[in-house]
C-alpha cells in the first residue's frame, strides 16, 4: 500500500494547487475577489490536512524507531 | 531499488514545484515538506534495522544500556530537527530554522548530562 501511495499524494496535492489557481483566475476576472479568496484559502486547508496527516504519520514511526 | 523511488520522488516533487511556483506559491511549499516527509518514511525500515544492529551489538559488548538508548533518542531529536530545519531554510525562513536547531541543541545537552556527570566521576576516581 505504501508503494504507491505517496506519488498519488503528490499528484493530489499538484492537482489541488493547480484547480484552485485556475478558480482563482476565473472568480477574479468574473470580479467576485472574496470568492477567489475563500477557494484559494479552502484549497490551502484542504491541503493541509492532508499534509499534516503525513507528517503526524511520520512523527510516530519516527517516535517508535528512536523510542523518544 | 530503495533509492530509485527515493530520486524518482524527488525529481518528480521539483518539476510540480516549479511548475506551481509560478501560480500559487503557498503550495510548492506544502509538496516540499510532504516530499520530505514521503522520502524520511521510505527509509523507516533501513533505520530499524540499524538501531536493531546497534542495540544488539552493544548489548553483546555490555555497554551501559541506558547511556545507548539516551544516544539513539538523541539521533531521533537530531533526525527530526533537521528535518525541519532544512524545510525553513528552503522557504527562506532562516531565522526559524536556528530557533528549531537552538532547540535541539538545549535538548539534547538537558538529555546528555546523566552521561557528562557519570563521566565527570570516573574521571575523578581515576585521578589518585
Amino acid at each position: 500500500m505504501r508503494k504507491n501511495m505517496d506519488i498519488n499524494l503528490l499528484f493530489r496535492i499538484a492537482a489541488i494547487g493547480i484547480l484552485v489557481a485556475v478558480l482563482h483566475q476565473v472568480l477574479v476576472r468574473a470580479g467576485r475577489e472574496d470568492q477567489a479568496m475563500m477557494t484559494t484559502l479552502a484549497g490551502l486547508i484542504i491541503v493541509l490536512t492532508m499534509v499534516i496527516r503525513e507528517i503526524s504519520d511520520l512523527f510516530d514511526t519516527v517516535r517508535t524507531i528512536f523510542n523518544l | 531499488m530503495e533509492i530509485i523511488r527515493i530520486i524518482g520522488i524527488g525529481l518528480i516533487a521539483l518539476i510540480i514545484i516549479i511548475v506551481l511556483k509560478q501560480y500559487k506559491p503557498e503550495f510548492a511549499i506544502y509538496i516540499s515538506l510532504l516530499t520530505g516527509a514521503l522520502i524520511l518514511l521510505l527509509l523507516t525500515d533501513q533505520l530499524t534495522g540499524i538501531v536493531n544492529l546497534i542495540q544488539s551489538i552493544a548489548g553483546k559488548a555490555n555497554i551501559n544500556s541506558q547511556f545507548l538508548s539516551l544516544l539513539i533518542k538523541i539521533t531521533g531529536i537530531a533526525f527530526l530537527s533537521e528535518f525541519a530545519v532544512s524545510i525553513c531554510k528552503d522557504s527562506g525562513e532562516g531565522a526559524i530554522a536556528s530557533k528549531i536547531e537552538l532547540g535541539s541543541k538545549i535538548i539534547i545537552i538537558s538529555m546528555s548530562i546523566p552521561i557528562i556527570s557519570s563521566l565527570l566521576e570516573i574521571i575523578l576516581q581515576i585521578l589518585p
